[in-house]
């Protein structure tokens, strides 16, 4: 029996340019509700586009966004409270300089969601306990490590109960031992069933709790699939030389590092 | 006496300061424009930076004209041209036969008394006001470029970040891009704040009677040039000192780890 | 000339008249303030403690006077100065050296940032060569402060001729001064008079400063150099 469901973001034909740069060309894809999708690819693929235009940070040339239904294109819609429904962590954390912890996470509660001050405060004191940074509430981002800060950006976003969480290459900019504490609440929060769409290279993480793997090169979906299909038997060239890199680059590889030589194929 | 076993130069000075109560008026007339200048100058000069920073083709480029204008003439220049500006129309405007703009010869004073002395300082009036209004547009362009620097420096990420939670790009302005920039202008600022009692002079000109010209009354009684001036100095480097020390104050009390 | 004068009559009669004693005041000011501002620095950033402490001193106090105060002492303040021009030249030469000193604390700290913001690895590499440090200073270091303070010296030539309008006040005819003549007793060419002053001002500080600020920040940051 097939039972219809609206999926929470459907993605439809995105294509994006800056300048004369076309950076997306035509990229479609859905998201159930506790589904993880992880998008990955080389640089200057797309993949941070793609993100900024789901959340119209930067709004898609051509193609639809619809969250729950909802048409994000359209003129009469509210974008700012679109936007209090799709959370979003960001490489660099952009976690807000001038404030403590605990007021980072209960920011928008109080000034989007329009919660009191108390209760704005429990809240966020909760949020900052699912990814234990509970103690660290009166820290200011400059006194905690990347991990820390990275952590009290997704409980920024968490708090604010979105239907879908936005990750840009969420570990990319941290320190490799700061990298597992940071991946452990991206897996504590995608196995209690949120919603997630995350830009990463962390194929561990991937493994374990991915529906879909997407690769995206040059603005287009190159393949996609499971886990287990795209790790173990990706049909195309492209992917089973980037994942032979990612490979080389974490040293689980037989071959080491190369110097760029004529064997080089692109 | 004691005064006649004193070297030249100190009885000099002495003398200068004879007219103590005229030095204090002077001084509190200065310190009265350049408050008022300051206050101007800062919400103005925020104002424009948002404007040039947020404001979109049209108003950020009014904002950038503005501020290259006040920053590409002299204060002086300034000056006279305000000051100048509505005698000039009045005589365009009465060649015509046309009501022309009223220019009264109104004040605004307060005035006591110490130690036998009548000290009165003019708070308000025509020429002051243009002087206040000027001092005021031409450090605004200044402190303008100050908030920039400090706007620009906080990165974009700031603001992307308080709009993926949903606030509006106004709301991210007033709440989480200015904060910040304000707390990191604060030493750059603080250099301008500091020596804008130095640009309060140029009032003399449109015949204010603050400390510039309150030297020159001395000089014309007692003609004491180099002693007057030499106070009048000092005093502006003290005043600047103070003032500089205070605003490190309030930097080191409001500091917090990381801006 | 009977009739009222009229824009372009403004405009070329304050470039005639005014222009040279303001291209005058400027040049010399900022050739004195070079000269002194490179002692300075030096004596700040090579000079030790008690050298480094006069310095700074004396930009501490040149920065904390008023320009137009130092313009009135050094006009008629001092009545020796200047003995050996004509009593008619002294205002300039006071006005000039008034300008001179305060540009010279000013550039001070220009150059001992420039200095400073030259990698340190250069002097260490000139040593390494063999040079002393006055040649590493003259061939290495300071070619490339030197560069290094175009925009900020660009931004200090528009502050000296901006300041150089207060001459005005000794009786120079400099741009302001002759603005204020022709307009004369016409009053209602006051206003007009002091904006084309203006935007000859205008005229002699945006586009240098354009030029010579930001571009050469951004040429400097492509050729790598700076940022120590």
């Amino acid at each position: 029996m097939e039972i219809k469901y609206e999926p929470v973001l459907r993605v439809v034909d995105l294509w994006k340019s800056y300048e004369d740069l076309e950076v997306l060309k035509g990229v479609s894809f859905d998201l159930a509700e506790r589904e993880v999708k992880v998008i990955f690819g080389p640089s200057g693929s797309g993949k941070s586009t793609l993100l900024r235009c789901i959340n119209m940070l930067s709004p898609p040339d051509k193609g639809e966004v619809y969250l729950s239904g909802q048409n994000l294109i359209a003129p009469s819609v509210n974008i700012n409270a679109i936007r209090a429904r799709i959370g979003m962590v960001f490489q660099h954390f952009n976690l807000f300089a001038h404030l403590k912890a605990i007021d980072n996470v209960s920011l928008g509660l109080r000034r989007v969601k329009g919660l009191p001050k108390e209760e704005a405060r429990v809240k966020a004191l909760e949020t900052l306990e699912r990814v234990k940074m509970a103690k660290w509430a009166d820290h200011y981002p400059a006194q905690l490590s990347g991990g820390q800060q990275q952590r009290v950006g997704i409980a920024r976003a968490l708090a604010m109960e979105p239907d879908v969480i936005l990750f840009d290459e969420p570990t990319s900019a941290l320190d490799p031992e700061l990298i597992g504490e940071v991946l452990q609440v991206m897996l504590d929060i995608a196995k209690a069933g949120t919603t997630m769409v995350v830009v990463t290279h962390e194929m561990g993480f991937a493994r374990a709790v991915a529906s879909e793997m997407i690769f995206l090169d040059s603005g287009i979906i190159l393949e996609r699939g499971t886990p287990e299909h795209m790790l173990t038997s990706p049909k195309s060239g492209r992917v089973k030389f980037f994942l032979k890199q990612i490979d080389i680059l974490y040293g689980r590889h037989e071959e080491l590092i190369k110097l760029p030589d004529e064997d080089e194929n692109k | 006496m004691i005064f006649q076993e004193l070297p030249e130069q100190l009885q000099d000075f002495l003398r200068v300061l004879e007219y103590w109560d005229h030095i204090l008026v002077g001084l509190t007339k200065t310190l009265w424009l350049y408050v008022w200048a300051l206050l101007i100058g800062f919400f103005l000069g925020l104002l424009f930076s948002i404007l040039r920073q947020y404001g979109g083709r049209i108003l950020s480029r009014i904002a950038t004209g503005y501020i290259e204008l006040m920053r590409g003439t002299p204060l002086l220049v300034q000056l006279f041209l305000f000051y100048f500006l509505p005698f000039s129309l009045n005589a365009l405007l009465e060649a015509q036969g046309l009501p022309f703009i009223p220019i009264g010869r109104w004040r605004f004073y307060v005035s006591t008394t110490i130690f036998n002395r009548t000290l009165t300082v003019v708070l308000l009036d025509h020429a002051t006001l243009i002087g206040i209004l000027t001092l005021g547009l031409n450090s605004a362009a200044y402190q303008a470029e100050y908030f920039r620097g400090a706007i620009t420096s906080i990165g974009t990420g700031q603001l992307e970040a308080a709009q993926s939670l949903g606030m509006s790009r106004r709301a991210g302005i007033f709440h989480v891009v200015l904060p910040q920039a304000l707390r990191r202008v604060i030493p750059a600022w603080s250099n301008e704040a500091a020596y804008l009692p130095k640009y309060t002079l140029v009032v003399f000109y449109i015949g204010v009677s603050e400390l510039f010209a309150k030297a020159h009354y001395i000089i014309s009684e007692i003609f004491l040039t180099l002693a007057t001036y030499t106070i009048i100095a000092l005093i502006f480097l003290v005043l600047i000192t103070i003032i500089s020390k205070l605003l490190d104050f309030i930097y080191k009390r409001t500091a917090i780890p990381g801006l | 000339m009977n009739d009222v004068p009229n824009f372009a009559t403004i405009f070329f009669y304050i470039l005639r008249t005014g222009l040279p004693a303001t291209l005058m005041l400027t040049a010399l000011g900022l050739l004195i303030g070079f000269v002194l501002g490179l002692t300075l620095a030096l004596m700040r950033v090579y000079g030790g403690k008690e050298l480094g402490w006069l310095a700074s001193g004396y930009e501490k106090l040149l920065r904390g006077i008023p320009v137009l105060i130092l313009i009135s002492i050094f006009s008629f303040g001092i009545p020796g100065l200047f003995w050996y021009l004509e009593p008619l030249e002294r205002p300039l030469a006071g006005c000039i050296l008034a300008l001179g000193l305060r540009s010279g604390a000013y550039q001070s700290q220009i150059f001992r940032g420039a200095i400073l913001s030259v990698n340190p690895g250069q002097m260490e590499a000139a040593l390494a060569l063999g040079m002393s440090r006055f040649q590493a200073f003259q061939h290495v270091i300071f070619p490339q402060a030197l560069r290094l303070s175009v925009p900020s010296s660009s931004n200090e030539y528009a502050v000296v001729i901006k300041d150089s309008s207060f001459a005005y006040g000794v009786g120079i005819t400099e741009i302001t001064k002759s603005g204020l003549d022709i307009a004369g007793n016409f009053i209602e060419l006051w206003a007009l008079s002091m904006g084309v002053v203006a935007i000859i001002y205008f005229l002699f500080t945006y586009p240098i400063t354009r030029i010579f600020g930001e571009r050469q920040t951004k040429k400097l940051k492509k050729l790598g150099m700076g940022g120590g």
